[in-house]
């Protein structure tokens, strides 16, 4: 009971493609941080997760659900697509790779800063793929913790 | 930690006299700072940025600001004034700039300075402090005296990227304190130093300045107020305005004359990427996207928070549209030559006499709850609560939209009754108004 009450939970269904919201979620996952009384760093690596993360989704996938989960002393964000998958993982977490289409980067997203900006600003970050079926990102920012952006 | 902003001074006020209670001022704000209760409209003073939106929006003048007036400059012995260079496009073409200084001489002031030229010469700092500090990015300017508060309050790690250099007006003024008081045999505390603008929110960067100890502006007269003297002076002398033209006595910056217009703070920049927005809305726009880790290709970001840039002041005179177009005729008029010597920029850059005195604070945060897990709580109730409301924003209960009214309840500053559309059914969680100094009233329609 006491466990289940200090916990929060919240799902951000997110469409690929969809770049009239593109960050809507990730501002919505922002504001509610701050509520939480989450400090102001923390808030920082978590909406830098959840900007890329949502991105990502809107730029490659089909879609995509982000689930955020608050606990005391902790930011649990799980983002599970639907869409291409990565072939090469060690590829992509590569400071400065990206797959941008020229398009996308004339829109100013895909600068290269996707995964590797993530997997910077989070404590704990696991990822799985799967060629033609999709992609899941696991990601753990403690409140206090020791990653700076 | 250092200066907190919990005293927060306003430029924006409510004329309770005026407001009827409608609700063009509550969905116009950005901040969401508005509530109705008891058929008047409120503003609550730790969100409100002094954006003026509402002061645009309302059809009863019933929102007005706080400016010095002319009249209370008595208690100075010398007075001097800096008008923006918005003043300038507030005039006709055959108006030039040489004659509106000398007409605020006559309006009264025993001296005026052009600021065009410190406009080049914060341009030329910014450019010094971008080339010294490669990092972070984008750094975020600080002309915008709305923008920094909204930093404070809503992007609070953002405080960090801005850039800090003084904004020209303040740098005007410290100069002219510095030099004004030896070459007149004047008290520092007998001239008084007066920015000219279009902007009510610099009379709170006066009054409460976020980056320095105390600002080095006495105050600020908006172009509204003081424009029917200033054409009053210019028509007693148009005889004179020949001799202004062919004999002009200040020398105007061409890279600085911009400044007020979106974009015009960083055109003279040589070397760097900079981005300008303008515009409450899009500005909060590109902030939410560099809170986000987005926008770091960029070096500099310039915002202004009026629809494009400074010209677009609530307090101006002639409308934008032609205020910009004849600013930019005086863009062209003065040229691309660089008035100030940056050699001289960089001397006084490097005494630090451009810089802060203190790096922008953050705002105090406003969570649910100060306990983390009862924040948790308050944050699921006032979802539950929200699911429950018809999603009308119709504004009837007082505050601006659905949303805002569970985020109230929830804070114990609303009830669920102050829906007209679920009042009929109280819910069971609904916690009897917790702070008993604030009455909302429901406002029939």
């Amino acid at each position: 009971m006491g466990e289940a009450e200090s916990v929060y939970r919240k799902e951000f269904p997110v469409k690929g493609g969809d770049f009239a919201n593109a960050g809507a979620a990730a501002c919505e996952i922002k504001e509610l941080l701050k509520d939480l009384g989450i400090d102001a760093a923390t808030v920082r690596r978590a909406a830098i997760v959840a900007y890329e993360s949502e991105m990502n989704v809107i730029m490659y996938a089909r879609e995509a659900r982000m689930d955020l989960t608050v606990s005391l002393g902790k930011v649990h964000l799980v983002v599970d697509d639907r869409g291409p998958g990565i072939p090469d993982i060690e590829l992509a977490l590569t400071e400065g790779y990206s797959t941008a289409t020229a398009e996308m980067r004339e829109l100013g997203f895909g600068a290269g800063m996707g995964l590797p900006n993530i997997k910077r600003n989070a404590d704990v970050f696991a990822i799985d793929s799967e060629v033609g079926r999709g992609t899941r990102l696991d990601i753990v920012i403690r409140t206090n913790g020791h990653v700076n952006p | 930690m250092t200066e907190t902003i919990a005293r927060n001074f306003h430029a924006i006020h409510i004329t309770k006299d005026k407001c009827i209670g409608c609700v063009h001022c509550l969905s116009a704000c950005p901040t969401r700072a508005i509530r109705v209760a008891d058929g008047k409209a409120r503003i609550i003073d730790q969100l409100c940025i002094d954006c003026a939106e509402c002061l645009r929006v309302c059809p009863h003048n019933a929102i007005h600001s706080h400016m010095t007036s002319f009249a209370s400059l008595e208690a100075f012995e010398y007075k001097v004034a800096i008008p923006s260079t918005v003043l300038y496009g507030q005039f006709g073409p055959t108006v030039v700039p040489n004659e509106i200084l000398s007409a605020l001489r006559r309006v009264g002031f025993d001296e005026v300075y052009d600021l065009s030229s410190i406009c080049e010469l914060n341009c030329a700092a910014t450019e010094e402090y971008l080339n010294e500090h490669p990092r972070p990015r984008p750094f975020i300017t600080s002309t915008c005296p709305v923008v920094v508060r909204l930093i404070q309050r809503r992007y609070p790690t953002l405080c960090s990227q801005i850039l800090p250099i003084e904004p020209p007006r303040e740098i005007a003024a410290k100069i002219l304190r510095t030099i004004l008081p030896k070459s007149l045999g004047i008290p520092a505390e007998k001239i008084g130093i007066i920015h000219i603008t279009p902007c009510p929110a610099k009379m709170v960067s006066i009054n409460s300045p976020a980056t320095l100890a105390k600002s080095y502006l006495d105050g600020a007269i908006s172009i509204r107020d003081i424009f029917p003297q200033i054409l009053q002076a210019l028509r007693k002398s148009e005889e004179d305005s020949l001799m202004r033209h062919l004999f002009p006595e200040t020398l105007f910056s061409g890279i600085g004359m911009g400044w007020p217009l979106s974009g015009g703070e960083t055109r003279g920049l040589k070397k760097h990427r900079a981005v300008a927005v303008s515009g409450i809305r899009d500005t909060m726009r590109v902030l939410d996207e560099v809170e986000g880790g987005l926008l770091q290709d960029i070096d500099v970001l310039e915002c202004t928070v009026c629809p494009d840039g400074c010209v677009g002041g609530p307090l101006g005179v002639e409308n934008r549209f032609l205020a910009k177009s004849r600013v930019l005729e005086l863009v062209a008029a003065a040229g691309e030559h660089a008035v100030v010597d940056h050699k001289d920029v960089s001397r006084l850059y490097h005494k630090n006499f451009l810089s802060f005195d203190h790096p922008v604070a953050p705002a105090e945060p406003r969570p649910l709850d100060g306990d983390p897990a009862k924040a948790i709580g308050k944050a699921k109730r006032r979802e539950k609560i929200f699911a429950g409301l018809p999603l009308r924003d119709c504004g009837v209960c007082g505050a601006p939209d659905c949303r805002t009214l569970a985020d109230d309840i929830v804070r114990g500053y609303a009830r669920l009754e102050d829906c007209p559309f679920v009042a009929t059914k109280p819910e069971k969680a609904a916690k009897p108004a917790g702070r008993a100094d604030r009455k909302t009233k429901k406002e029939k329609p």
